[in-house]
This record gives structure tokens, C-alpha cells and sequence, in this order.
């Protein structure tokens, strides 16, 4: 067994490493990729004519600034206990991030999930607790059960501040940017593999699903590399020992009964139709747009963050006038060197290498 | 003896003397303690080396130790890592009110325990009670004097291209068990803190090896941040074999859920050592065979490129840079 895998692993690195076509570019789309890829060096093995792209995966990264002047909207005039995972506390806003919100007397508290955020909910009955819901198909499901359990238990001072989205649509608007992309694998444990025939059946989108492990990382990618090579749109499994062709349908259930499709705006990448999910009218009561009747943001942005181009891999974040300079993880000023999962923290961290030989 | 500190037993009267006789003076028993206002020392025959550090960790118990302990431990290794032998220590513990009589007396039975592991004598003492909530149940700083070995200077700006690089044992482990003890996570793992004291491992390779160029304890910010230092210090670049570096595997667990690297836990048992390369062998077959020190590690090597930075080899044999942790990973842990 041993034997099998060093020797499926030594092929794939052969596959990448002496690759000779014409140039390719492979965008993954999951901050966890991108992590690894650096943290195993698989930048070092690629040869000029192979680019990796690291494209819009992170939740945080994608999170527009208005919805952060939402939450803060929330926390300063209305008094709510907001109650998020870590890194949105530090995302800047227009104004203010919800940690310097917190530092003027904001209550902000850090979860690990959304039923922990229902719990302090029932435990502060006369406090209006509010859920900033972000991510991809992987965390939707947690914040429509806390929803549910919500409304079984009658619990009426909780809501979601929602910016939830799913990536389908995010491939067809960025296809143009990448000939191939490695799909996340926890996000496809939930969606199986039905998206992606989709994908290459109607829109000519080719991608491998690819798992964590150097192995399973350099397979996708030289599964890529065979398969562009034969001409053909794709959708390969990499990561079968995980995602099913089905995926987890109790997920989707759930999600579909809770929530539905809408137009999402994307930080950097504007507004991408159907992209987004929200609350079904029958859930309107925990909807903290509705509840608070939060006015219509219009955020102001950070002159000279390039934080778009960057998720669409047109530029490198060293590329970007702020990078290292005005952004850095300690003082972030785009979202992508925010959150640990974002391109730029991840060059910053990993990048010195890379900018040593250059 | 009361069942808890309470203000009176920092007034300085009958409750102070009860306190002092029956718990401090049960179990430091050095003939240089007296009851006078200072201990009367003989100078050491070289160079002495002094250092002083507060200890605040919280929890105040884990598994593997204690504050007490920490507190002695943490004084002898920054004393060891000079090359200077741990000769006198003093402590000053300020309890909080209401603290529990009987923790106190587990505390200071500790510190006497790994004192007398190191083969330090502590001299001096203060006690004081704050308030209750003004500290939280006890801190404990402590201050010690070192006689240095002769013809020995290990320092921080010493490294050289070519040195090993020795870790001396595995990493991690005091962070990964204060964090699972604090219990934030609900992660049920057993990981001991390798707290310990290092004298005798560092008198053992200095005396045969007076040449090594480095010893520094790792502590906060763990290996990594050592390995940064030095490199800055000296002005050099290292390379590390990431397969090389042990790690528990239940340090490994843990990190793997929660995204922590080991190589940036805290440590209060490890040393790192720069060590010329034609001595490194040596130095690891004596680290062998010393306590604390059975599963000391060659993890790599100084190099002249890319100064300042340290990097890793992968799995896949690739160079990667280690990334530096950005904040605070974890508060209180020494």
C-alpha cells in the first residue's frame, strides 16, 4: 500500500514537474489550497509554462465592505450582541472594523458556530443577538439549522445578518480567468459532483475536486494537465476517499427549506446573479435586514486595495501598491490579507522566498 | 494554618511568621535562608550571570507541573543557556485573598522539589496578599545568580553558516497542554508539559563542547521563534528538515484541528542549540543521555542565503518559508 502511493505520487510529480504544453492556468478556489500549496513548496516544482491562480475561495476575502458596516451598524445604533467567527472582527469597514466597534463599547463575541450563537441567545433573552452568516455551501447549513432550532423554540431575539453564497455562478462569471480549476473539497462534500458535469456540460468549465495532502494536491493537478491536454471539458473526482458523486443531500435539504437563491455582491468582483443565498420569506423574523430595517450602505472603499484583481489573479499581491507597505496581516486593509485563509496573508507569510529569488 | 490567604497573612505580623514557618520554611531548607533582611553569599570564582522572570500561567496547576515549578525552571534554563551554573535563586509571590492554604503549600513543595533537581539554592523570599481580584490566585517572579563556566560563550549573535541546529526533544508541548487544560475547545487529548530543568544537559555538552555557539530556551513564541531571533541576531539564514523536527503526536492532533503550527507553542523544557557541525554528533550522543533531553533532534542547519528568514524543507523536498505567526496565539502560558 505504501509502495502504491509513494509510486502514484512520484507519477504525478513526473506529470507536473515535465510538463512541456502550451502554458495553462489552474485556479483554486479554496483558501485551504492555497495554504498548503505554499506550505508544501508545490509552487517550486511547477515549470514556467503552469500558473497557478488563487482565486475568490475564502469566505472573509469575498465579504463586500458594506456588509461590514452593516454589522457595525448593528452593534453601534442598535445595540445587538453580534456574535461571528474570528476573522471578520478585524475586516475594515467604512468607518471601522467590529473590532475597533468593540473597543468603543460594541458587544462582538467570537463563535465557533451558529448554534453557539442561539445559545447566547436564549441565555440574554432581552438582547437582540445577531449572526453575521458568511461562507460557502459548507457553513449555510449550520446558520439554517440555528434558524430552524430558532423558530422550533420560539427564540425571537435572534437573527442572521446573511451574506452567504455558493460558488456555481462564481465559475461561470470567472471561467475566462483560468483553463482549469482544482474544486474544494469540503465545499464539494456538500455539493457532489452534479455541479461540476453541469459545469463542463453547458459552460465548457473544466476542474478537478482535490483534497489536502501533497499526494492528493499534485494528482489533481496533473489530472488537470492530462485532461486539458486531451481537449475535452471535465469534471474529475480527486478526492473520492470524501466526496460522493451525490454529496450530502440532508445539507441541501436543509439549506432549501430555510433559504433561497439571490444576486450577491462579491468584494472586488461586484454583483454575481444568483451567487448568494438568503432567508425565505417565511424566516423574515430572523432576517436582521428586515428586523432592523438596516439602510441601504453604501461603502466607501480603500483607495489603492486591489483586493478584486487579486481574487481574479490578474495581479499579484505583491503587485498591489499597499501589500507589505500600508496592508499587512497586523494592519489589514483589504480583506484578503485578513483572513489566514487569504491570498495575500499567504504570500505575506509564506512569499519572502519567492521574493528573495526574484 | 487557616484554610485560606487572607489579608492579615501579608500585614506582616503573627499570621505573616505562621505563613512564612509553615509552608516557605517547611520546605526551603537552604542554610543560606535566614531570618535576617538579605542572604549573605560568597562571591562565585568567575563571572556571575543574573536574570530575573515573573510568572503569571494560567491555569496555575497542569499536567507536568505548576507555577512553582515553572517559576524555578524558567530562571534555571535562561541561567543555563548563558553556560552559567544556577547557584542562588529568589522568589517574590504576591497571592491573591482568599487563595487556597493548601495550593500554596503544593506550589512551594514545587518549587523546593525542582530547586533541588537543579541544585540551586533559594536564599530570599517575600511574600505579599493583594486583594482578591486585584491578581489572579498567585504570581510569581523569580531572580537568580549564575556562576559562568570558564572559556564558554554561547550568545544569540553567534551562529555561524554550517552550524546544526538541535532542538532537545520535542516541541509544542507546555502550550498544547495549558491550552487543553483551559478546556476552550472541548478536546479531549493528554499532552504533559515538558517544564523541566536543564542544567545539567547544558553542563554536560559545555563540558565537553565549550564551542557551541548558541543555546537559547525556547518559551514564548515556542521554537520558531527562536530559530527567527538567532537568524536575525547573527545575521544568517536557517534551514530546517521539517521530517526532522519531533513532535508529540498528539501535539500534532491538536495543532492539526485548531491550525497551530507546534513549531510556535510555547515550550518550558527545550533548548535550542547552534553547534558547529563537527560537534554535532557529539552533542547529541551526551543529550541522549541526560533527563529531559533523551529525544534532542538534529532539525537542520544555519546557512548563508536568505538571511533573517527560516525556512522549511517539505515532504516533497521543496523550500518553503516558515511563516511567522502575526498576534497572540495563545495568552499566559509561563
Amino acid at each position: 500500500m505504501e509502495e502504491n502511493r509513494k509510486s502514484a505520487i512520484d507519477r504525478a510529480r513526473d506529470i507536473v514537474e515535465n510538463y512541456d504544453g502550451p502554458d495553462i492556468r489552474i485556479m483554486e478556489v479554496c483558501g485551504t489550497h492555497t495554504h498548503e500549496i505554499f506550505r508544501l513548496g508545490i509552487r517550486a516544482l511547477l515549470p514556467e509554462n503552469i500558473q497557478l491562480i488563487s482565486g475568490p475561495g475564502c469566505p472573509v476575502c469575498v465579504t463586500p465592505m458594506s456588509f461590514m458596516d452593516e454589522a457595525v451598524y448593528l452593534a453601534m445604533e442598535k445595540n445587538a450582541v453580534i456574535c461571528t467567527f474570528g476573522d471578520l472582527v478585524r475586516v475594515p469597514g467604512s468607518e471601522m472594523s467590529l473590532w475597533q466597534a468593540r473597543a468603543k463599547g460594541a458587544q462582538v463575541r467570537t463563535v465557533y458556530s451558529p448554534l453557539d450563537a442561539l445559545e447566547i441567545a436564549e441565555k440574554y433573552p432581552d438582547r437582540e443577538v445577531v449572526f453575521l452568516a458568511v461562507g460557502f455551501e459548507t457553513t449555510t447549513p449550520g446558520a439554517c439549522i440555528a434558524v430552524e432550532n430558532a423558530a422550533k423554540k420560539e427564540i425571537k431575539n435572534f437573527s442572521l445578518l446573511t451574506a452567504n453564497k455558493t460558488m456555481r455562478s462564481a465559475y461561470i462569471q470567472l471561467r475566462t480567468s483560468a483553463d482549469a480549476y482544482m474544486y474544494p473539497g469540503h465545499v464539494s462534500t456538500m455539493t457532489g459532483m452534479g455541479v461540476y458535469r453541469e459545469l463542463a456540460r453547458d459552460y465548457g468549465i473544466s476542474g478537478a475536486v482535490t483534497g489536502f495532502t501533497a499526494s492528493e494536491i499534485l494528482t489533481a493537478l496533473a489530472t488537470i494537465i492530462v485532461k486539458l491536454g486531451e481537449g475535452k471539458p471535465f469534471a474529475e473526482n480527486c478526492y473520492p476517499r470524501v466526496v460522493t458523486e451525490e454529496g450530502s443531500r440532508p445539507s441541501r435539504e436543509i439549506v432549501g427549506r430555510v433559504m433561497e437563491p439571490c444576486d450577491a455582491e462579491w468584494r472586488g468582483l461586484g454583483v454575481i446573479p444568483d451567487s448568494g443565498m438568503r432567508l425565505r420569506d417565511e424566516f423574515s423574523g430572523y432576517d436582521a435586514r428586515k428586523k432592523f430595517q438596516i439602510p441601504k450602505m453604501t461603502a466607501k472603499g480603500s483607495p489603492g486595495c486591489r483586493c478584486g484583481e487579486i481574487l481574479l489573479g490578474e495581479i499579484k499581491p505583491y503587485d498591489c501598491p499597499l501589500y507589505g507597505r500600508a496592508c499587512t496581516p497586523e494592519h489589514p486593509v483589504g480583506a484578503c490579507m485578513v483572513s489566514g485563509e487569504g491570498t495575500c496573508s499567504a504570500y505575506y507569510k509564506y512569499g519572502s522566498l519567492e521574493l528573495i529569488r526574484k | 494554618m487557616e484554610e485560606f490567604i487572607t489579608m492579615a497573612h501579608g500585614a506582616g505580623g503573627k499570621q505573616t511568621s505562621q505563613l512564612i514557618n509553615g509552608i516557605f520554611k517547611k520546605y526551603f531548607d537552604s542554610p543560606y535562608l535566614t531570618a535576617d533582611d538579605a542572604a549573605v553569599l560568597a562571591p562565585p570564582a568567575g563571572a556571575m550571570a543574573m536574570s530575573t522572570d515573573g510568572f503569571i500561567v494560567s491555569p496555575r496547576e497542569f499536567p507536568g507541573g505548576n507555577i512553582g515549578k515553572l517559576s524555578i525552571c524558567g530562571t534555571v534554563n535562561d541561567l543555563s543557556c548563558m553556560g552559567a551554573k544556577p547557584l542562588y535563586i529568589s522568589c517574590a509571590c504576591v497571592i491573591e485573598e482568599g487563595f487556597p492554604v493548601e495550593k500554596l503549600d503544593l506550589i512551594v513543595k514545587s518549587m523546593a522539589e525542582t530547586a533541588a533537581e537543579a541544585g540551586v539554592h533559594i536564599v530570599s523570599g517575600d511574600t505579599k496578599v493583594a486583594g482578591k481580584g486585584q491578581v489572579d490566585g498567585i504570581f510569581i517572579t523569580t531572580t537568580g545568580v549564575g556562576e559562568l563556566m570558564p572559556g564558554v560563550s554561547p550568545a544569540g549573535a553567534n551562529a555561524r553558516p554550517g552550524d546544526r541546529v538541535i532542538v532537545t526533544g520535542d516541541v509544542g508541548r507546555h502550550g498544547t497542554a495549558i491550552l487543553l487544560e483551559r478546556d476552550d475547545y472541548g478536546m479531549e487529548a493528554h499532552v504533559t508539559s515538558d517544564c523541566a530543568p536543564l542544567w545539567e544537559p547544558v553542563h554536560k555538552v559545555l563540558s565537553t563542547y565549550p564551542g557551541v555557539h548558541v543555546i537559547r530556551d525556547a518559551t514564548r513564541g515556542g521554537v520558531g521563534t527562536v530559530l527567527y531571533e538567532i537568524a536575525d541576531q547573527s545575521g544568517v539564514g536557517v534551514r530546517l528538515d521539517s521530517s526532522s523536527v519531533p513532535v508529540d503526536p498528539q501535539v500534532a492532533g491538536v495543532c492539526g484541528m485548531l491550525g497551530l503550527d507546534p513549531l510556535y507553542l510555547a515550550c518550558e523544557g527545550r533548548l535550542v542549540m547552534f553547534v558547529p557541525e563537527e560537534d554535532a554528533e557529539g552533542v547529541l550522543d551526551i543529550l541522549h543521555g541526560c533527563k529531559h533531553t533523551e529525544n534532542a533532534a538534529d532539525i537542520g542547519t544555519v546557512t548563508e542565503e536568505h538571511s533573517g528568514v527560516v525556512t522549511l524543507i517539505t515532504e516533497l523536498g521543496t523550500e518553503t518559508v516558515l511563516p511567522q505567526p502575526t498576534g497572540e496565539l495563545l495568552p499566559r502560558i509561563c
